[in-house]
């Protein structure tokens, strides 16, 4: 009933109405119930995060309640052999975070200067039939199921690739890495991509004006000029590697090693807590069950703190051109 | 560095060279990813397009027979489960971007809470899947652990539309059912005659023997007898309205953890689909002096909604390549004999069954998991064709 509905409601004042509306009361009580259950959806995100957050702390507290369980060991320690029916319970978490590292080491070696070069072609030098055939296969390639690249890596880079090279394992780390590598290409390039796009056309022009090639402009100008927005896509890929789970789980196989060399199985912080749902071999409740836990708060820490990095990078260290 | 603009005009071919080779490089480098593409693709094609068949497409999975599985239930599964998970992340998520979007608060505490929810959602969509797999786990199949449900082998505490029975297997090779006395024994052994049902619903005498010697040869009788002291296994049959808290390894469960696997994925594509309405249609409904909320549910939503049908199938054909998170919470469940006839059982999903059968020692799973990918591919393409044709078909209208 009121002559400034829009304002009242946190709209912007210039649309403020001076002359009498028909915004009934029941239209108001109708807005209300609506925020009130929008407001609700937003926080459905919020709980998912206390969710993670609480679940983590409260089952990994569970794992390192049991007497002899120790943090120390956990993150020192090199044997991990837990949800094994025999043997001895040890749970040093190296195996598997250096499994992590090596596969996304290769992994990174791959996509970041393939994704950024793609970048560079896309948004400096292809033509338009070029682009017309290749930002629709990297949004193909970005579509396809993880589970159905680690398929790709055991069935076609493990036997008519990598065992020409040398002594591989049918699991190994280094196809693996490959496979991670591949489909992080389509991340990188992308966001590489919008961040070079964004650099405005009156330094490019001012480059070609004091006469640099096309390579130097691109090379000394657009891209240290893009850095921020590269670096946060190349974090942002580095978290998804870590994080990527199916694709270690079908070609790294499952043993855990602590070893620098990429032939030999190795198995991953995802890895290993996939093969337990697998297998289904842990009884819940068991310390076996809640390393789970633990393995995943680690995860769920590095891949959170990459991603947050990536977000200071990208907005502190931002060029703002106008 | 900086001394390469002002060089003299004397190496310029030579500059001009290095430019060409380094553009000659980019392409060739650039064009990899359409090799690995078509490698990719060529594979999967030739070892699995002949085990295509009308009957791969309609079985199960059979346990050692590759040539007789089929992924039937897994694609009744898959479709199953991306509905659900549609039905609950589709309105949240855009529930959420009108939210952040339209509703942009002068009051302090709402202010602080949209920076929040903005900024978690960013983080939230760098959380690995199989993290959301273990939330799930947690959440929905064991409700936090707060009723008494870890513990193995216990009843379901709290559960509506089942009736219990055990289930025997019989020396004619049937199966055989009773009603099920106590709800806390999982398996009984058998030591007395018991009143069956078989699988025509006829109701008769189990008699048990001691030696197999001991029943008729007769087939057809030999339905009737079972050995004593043989396990006869607690099974639920289950209405379609079945419904048990916590919600246990169920397809529900694992849609639930799907949609928020998605959810800011399905949320940062409406709050882009909503911000590509123009200010004006926005400020043409305020001037006609409608409500914030009107102007949302009559201008803004109806111009946004091709954009927003358009993340919500990629987030959805996302949804259904995802294993991780189904196998953590579903388990690697292949198949099962009863088919699904309620939201809480067990399914199978296209990419779990890919993993379980990629990773099957028995070769021949091998051609059966690359024919599974042909029809996974399949289905995603189709989907992203229809949001492609969608967005390509509303985009111009508002500009």
């Amino acid at each position: 009933m009121s002559s400034s509905a829009a304002s009242e409601n946190g709209g912007p004042d210039y649309v403020r109405p001076n002359f009498p509306v028909k915004s009934s009361a029941r239209s108001h009580r109708n807005q209300a119930i609506m925020v009130t259950l929008l407001t609700c959806c937003a926080l459905v995100t919020l709980g998912t995060t206390i969710g993670i957050i609480y679940m983590l702390i409260k089952e990994s507290m569970g794992f390192f309640a049991s007497e002899d369980i120790d943090l120390w060991t956990f993150l020192t320690g090199t044997t991990w052999s837990v949800g094994r029916t025999q043997g001895k319970f040890e749970y040093g978490v190296w195996p598997l975070l250096s499994g992590t590292l090596r596969i996304t080491v290769i992994a990174m070696a791959l996509a970041l200067p393939l994704g950024l070069v793609t970048a560079i072609y896309l948004s400096e030098y292809a033509p338009k039939g070029v682009r017309a055939i290749l930002k629709p296969t990297l949004e193909i390639l970005a579509g396809i199921p993880t589970v159905v690249l680690g398929f790709f890596a055991v069935k076609f880079i493990t036997p008519n690739i990598l065992s020409h090279l040398g002594d591989f394992k049918t699991f190994n780390a280094a196809a693996a890495g490959i496979a991670v590598g591949i489909l992080c290409i389509p991340l990188v390039a992308s966001l590489a991509e919008d961040a070079l796009r964004a650099v405005p056309r009156t330094l490019r022009e001012g480059a070609y004006g004091l006469g640099s090639t096309k390579l130097e402009t691109t090379l000394k100008v657009i891209v240290p000029a893009a850095l921020s927005g590269i670096i946060s896509a190349f974090l942002l890929a580095v978290a998804r590697a870590i994080g990527e789970t199916m694709v270690v789980a079908l070609a790294a196989g499952s043993s855990p090693t602590f070893t620098a060399d990429p032939r030999v199985p190795s198995q991953t912080m995802t890895g290993f807590i996939v093969h337990t749902f697998k297998s289904e071999s842990v009884v819940p409740g068991t310390p076996g069950y809640y390393s789970i836990y633990a393995v995943a708060a680690l995860l769920f820490l590095i891949t959170f703190g990459i991603t947050l990095v990536g977000q200071i990078v990208r907005a502190r260290y931002r060029e703002v051109y106008n | 560095m900086s001394t390469n603009f002002y060089s003299s005009p004397k190496n310029e071919s030579g500059r001009k060279q290095k430019s060409n080779l380094f553009a000659v490089a980019c392409l060739l480098i650039s064009s990899l990813a359409v090799v690995i593409l078509v490698t990719l693709l060529a594979t999967i094609l030739i070892s699995g397009s002949s085990w295509l068949s009308w009957e791969f497409l309609t079985g199960v999975h059979k346990e050692d027979n590759p040539e007789g599985s089929g992924i039937g239930q897994a694609v009744t599964g898959s479709a199953l489960i991306c509905l659900l998970c549609a039905a609950v992340a589709i309105p949240i998520g855009i529930g959420t971007a009108i939210f952040l979007e339209e509703f942009q608060p002068r009051n302090k505490f709402l202010r602080w809470l949209h920076g929040l929810v903005q900024l978690n959602i960013s983080n939230l969509a760098g959380v690995p899947s199989i993290v959301y797999g273990i939330l799930g786990l947690t959440t929905f199949v064991y409700l936090f652990n707060l009723m008494p449900s870890i513990q193995v082998n216990k009843p379901i505490p709290w559960e509506i539309g089942g009736i219990h029975f055990y289930q025997t297997k019989t020396l004619g090779r049937t199966f055989v059912k009773f009603p099920a006395g106590d709800r806390e024994e999982t398996t009984i052994k058998l030591t007395q005659n018991e009143m069956c049902i078989d699988g025509d619903g006829n109701e008769f005498e189990l008699k048990l023997v001691d030696k197999r010697s001991d029943a008729p040869k007769d087939p057809e009788l030999r339905k009737g007898f079972a050995l004593r002291g043989r396990s006869a296994s607690r099974l639920t049959e289950r209405s379609p309205w079945y419904f048990h808290l916590p919600l246990g390894r169920s397809l529900l469960s694992a849609a639930l953890t799907l949609a928020l696997v998605i959810l800011p994925i399905v949320i940062i594509s409406s709050q882009e689909a909503i911000r590509a309405v123009p200010r004006s249609i926005r400020e043409a409904a305020f001037g006609m002096g409608a409500t914030r909320w009107q102007v949302v549910r009559k201008t803004v939503l109806p111009a946004a909604t091709p954009g927003i049908m358009t993340g919500a199938i990629l987030s959805m054909s996302r949804a259904i390549g995802e294993a991780a998170p189904v196998l953590a919470v579903m388990g690697g469940v292949l198949g099962t004999t009863r088919g699904i006839q309620s939201l809480m059982d067990q399914t199978p999903v296209l990419p779990v069954t890919i993993y379980q059968w990629a990773g099957d020692e028995n070769a021949g799973f091998e051609n059966a998991s690359s024919a599974a990918i042909i029809v996974l591919l399949v289905v995603l393409l189709i989907m992203n064709s229809v949001a492609i044709l969608i967005r390509n078909r509303y985009e111009k209208k508002l500009a």
